[in-house]
C-alpha cells in the first residue's frame, strides 16, 4: 500500500446556513487518479478547492502531502507550491504572453531565475503542444489551447498533485479530447490526480477510482468499471444514465 | 455568361463624395450652402483678427487700438512674465532647464520601457532632483531662489507632475486598503477617501498652506509649496483610488485564484497580476483624472502661487496691457491645449497598444 497523498477525515463545510460538505472521509494515494463526479451542487468543486485552501472548511481534518490545511498561511503556501490546479475557466493572465504566463509563477513562487524558468516553460509548452503560440496572448488561442497552456503553467512548478476542477466543461465539444489526451498522459506517468469531471470516457480510460457525490456526501465509490456497469445506489444509476446519453 | 457580369465602376472622387454627403436633397443643399457661408465668414474673421490685422512687434504697440486685430505684442513684451512668473529675470534660464527636466521625466515615464519598479523611482528622483536643485540654486554661483518666488509654466508643470507621482502610489495603497480583508483597514481607508472627497480642493490647499503651520512644529512643516503639493496629491489620490478600485473589481475572481493556487505571494498577485489589469481596464478614466488635475493646478493661485494662469493675469493687470486680456488668455489656452491634447493622444496610443495585447 503506497502512501496517502491526501487524507480527509469527517470534513464539514458550511456557507452560512447551507451545509455544503457533510462529513467527507477520503484518502487519495500517491500516484492514484481519482475522478469525482456527481450532479451540480453536490459539493465536488468545493471539495477539490478545499484541497489547496482556496476554500476554507468549517471542521474536520484535511492533510495534503502530510501538511495540515488550515489557517496557517505559511503551511498553505508550502502546499500550494507542490499542488497544481487547473480551472474550468482556464484563468490565464490575459496581459501576459503564453510564455510569460508559464515563466512568471516560477519566478515568484519558487524564486527560480529567468533562464531556468524559460527553459522549463518551453519544455512544458512543447509537451502540451502549444509551444508555437509562445509569443501570443491568451485571447488569441482557442479554449482547448488555453487549457493546455494552463496545464503547462501548473506543471512548470513540478507539482506532486494535480487538481482539476471541471477542466473541459467550458470547451467546445471538438476541443475536449485534446485536453483529455494530455491529462491521460499525465495519469499514465503516475501523477497523483484529483479530477472533477463528467467525462466518463476519461474516467474509464485512466481513473483508478471514481467517487460519486450528491448533496455534500460521497454516495458511492468504486473502480470505474463497477461504477458504470453495476452501480449500487439509486442516485448513481440515475446519474450514469444521464451522462451516458 | 458569368464572364460578362462585371461590377459597375464604383463612382468615387470628391464631387461624388460631396454630392452624396451634402447635396443629396434640396434641403441638404440649402443647409450646406448656408453653413459653409457662415463658416467661411467666421474663419475669415478669425484669420483677420489673429493673423492679417494682428500687431506682432512691441515697437508697433501704438497701433494696438480697438479696431485693429490681435495685439500679439503683449506676448512679446510679457511672455517671460507669463512663462516664469516672479522668478528673477537673470536666472530664468534655470527655470527653463528645470521645466525641461520635468517634461523629459514625464515623457520618459510614459514610455513602457521605463515601467519597472527599479527604473521609475530612479527616473523620478533624478528628474525632480534636477528641478529642485536648478530652481532653488544656492550653489555653484547660482543665487538662492525660494519656492515662494517660483512661478509660471515651470511651476504649473512641477505641481502637476509632483501631484501625479506622489498621488498615484498613494492611490494604489488606498485602493488596496479599501479592499482589504481586514475590516479595520478597509473601514479606515474608506472613511478617509470619503472624507477627503467631500472637501473642496480649495479648502484642503488652504488648510495645508495656512492652518498646518499653526498646528505643526516648525521643524517638520516643510515649505508652503511642499505642503500644498502633498495636500493636492492626497486629493488626487482619493479620486484615483476609486478609479483603481473599480479596475480591481473588474478583474475576474479567477485571476486571483489562479495566482494563489500557483503559490504566488500577495505582493506579486497585486503587482504582476491585478494592478496591470486594473490600470488597463481604467485607462480612459485615469487619463481623464490626469487632465482634470492639470487644469486644476490653477487653483494654487488663490494661496499665493504664481503658476502660469496667475502670471497671465499679472501680465494684463498693470493697466499698460490691460486691453489685451483676450490675447493673453488665448496664449494661455494654447499652452494648456498643448499639454492636455498631448496627454489625450498619449492615452489613445496606450489604448491602441493594449488592444494588441501588451500591458
Amino acid at each position: 500500500m503506497s502512501n496517502s497523498a491526501i487524507s480527509i477525515k469527517s470534513l464539514n463545510k458550511h456557507y452560512g446556513s447551507f451545509h455544503a460538505l457533510k462529513g467527507i472521509d477520503l484518502e487519495v494515494r500517491e500516484g492514484e487518479t481519482l475522478v469525482i463526479c456527481g450532479p451540480s451542487g453536490s459539493g465536488k468543486s468545493t471539495l477539490v478547492r478545499c484541497m489547496n485552501g482556496l476554500e476554507s472548511y468549517t471542521d474536520g481534518n484535511l492533510e495534503v502531502l502530510g501538511i495540515t490545511i488550515g489557517d496557517d498561511t505559511q503551511q498553505l503556501d508550502r502546499v500550494r507550491k507542490r499542488v497544481g490546479m487547473v480551472f474550468q475557466g482556464f484563468n490565464l493572465f490575459p496581459h501576459l504572453t503564453i510564455l510569460e504566463n508559464c515563466v512568471l509563477p516560477q519566478l515568484r513562487a519558487l524564486g527560480r531565475d529567468r533562464a531556468t524558468s524559460t527553459i522549463e516553460a518551453v519544455d512544458q509548452l512543447k509537451r502540451m503542444q502549444v509551444y508555437v503560440h509562445s509569443e501570443k496572448f491568451p485571447d488569441q488561442l482557442s479554449g482547448g489551447q488555453q487549457q493546455r497552456v494552463a496545464l503547462a503553467r501548473a506543471l512548470c512548478l513540478q507539482p506532486e498533485i494535480m487538481l482539476f476542477d471541471e477542466p473541459t466543461s467550458a470547451l467546445d465539444p471538438e476541443m475536449i479530447s485534446e485536453v483529455l489526451d494530455v491529462m491521460q498522459d499525465l495519469a499514465r506517468e503516475k501523477m497523483t490526480i484529483v479530477c472533477v469531471t463528467h467525462e466518463m470516457g476519461f474516467a474509464r480510460a485512466v481513473a483508478d477510482r471514481v467517487i460519486l457525490m450528491a448533496e455534500g456526501r460521497i454516495i458511492e465509490e468504486g473502480d470505474p468499471e463497477q461504477m458504470f456497469t453495476a452501480p449500487e445506489h439509486e442516485i448513481t444509476k440515475e446519474f450514469m444514465k444521464v451522462v451516458n446519453q | 455568361m458569368a464572364a460578362s457580369l462585371t461590377a459597375p465602376a464604383a463612382a468615387t472622387g470628391p464631387v461624388v463624395w460631396l454630392r452624396k454627403h451634402f447635396f443629396s436633397t434640396w434641403y441638404d443643399a440649402v443647409f450646406s450652402i448656408l453653413f459653409s457661408m457662415l463658416i467661411a465668414w467666421m474663419v475669415n474673421k478669425l484669420l483677420g483678427w489673429a493673423v492679417f490685422d494682428a500687431i506682432w512687434r512691441v515697437e508697433n504697440r501704438e497701433l494696438c487700438t480697438h479696431d485693429a486685430g490681435a495685439c500679439w505684442a503683449v506676448i512679446e513684451d510679457r511672455g517671460r512674465l507669463i512663462l516664469f512668473g516672479l522668478y528673477p529675470y537673470e536666472e530664468q534660464w534655470r527655470s527653463t532647464l528645470a521645466c525641461l527636466a520635468v517634461i523629459v521625466t514625464m515623457v520618459l515615464s510614459c514610455l513602457p520601457k521605463f515601467w519597472s519598479i527599479r527604473r521609475l523611482p530612479i527616473l523620478w528622483i533624478a528628474g525632480f532632483g534636477i528641478f529642485v536643485l536648478l530652481m532653488r540654486g544656492g550653489f555653484a554661483g547660482m543665487p538662492l531662489v525660494r519656492s515662494e518666488q517660483w512661478g509660471g509654466l515651470s511651476l504649473t508643470i512641477f505641481i502637476f507632475a509632483a501631484v501625479f507621482v506622489i498621488g498615484m502610489p498613494l492611490a494604489v495603497i488606498f485602493a488596496l486598503a479599501r479592499r482589504s480583508t481586514l475590516p479595520v483597514i478597509a473601514k479606515v481607508s474608506g472613511l478617509f477617501i470619503d472624507l477627503v472627497r467631500s472637501l473642496p480642493l480649495l479648502t484642503l490647499l488652504f488648510a495645508a498652506a495656512v492652518v498646518v503651520p499653526l498646528l505643526v512644529p516648525e521643524a517638520i512643516q516643510g515649505t508652503k509649496l511642499g505642503r500644498v503639493v502633498v495636500a493636492f496629491a492626497l486629493f488626487f489620490a482619493v479620486y484615483q483610488a476609486e478609479i483603481i478600485r473599480a479596475g480591481l473589481q473588474s478583474t475576474s475572481q479567477g485571476q486571483e485564484e489562479a495566482a494563489v493556487a500557483l503559490g504566488m505571494p500577495y505582493w506579486s498577485l497585486v503587482v504582476d497580476i491585478l494592478l496591470p489589469q486594473a490600470f488597463r481596464n481604467t485607462l480612459p478614466s485615469t487619463i481623464n483624472q490626469a487632465v482634470i488635475t492639470f487644469k486644476e493646478t490653477s487653483v494654487v493661485t488663490i494661496i499665493g502661487f504664481f503658476e502660469v494662469m496667475a502670471s497671465g493675469n499679472a501680465a494684463i493687470g498693470t493697466g499698460e496691457w490691460g486691453n489685451q486680456y483676450i490675447e493673453v488668455y488665448v496664449f494661455l489656452a494654447f499652452i494648456y491645449f498643448i499639454f492636455v491634447f498631448g496627454l489625450s493622444r498619449y492615452g489613445a496610443w496606450l489604448e491602441k497598444r493594449m488592444r494588441l495585447g501588451h500591458v
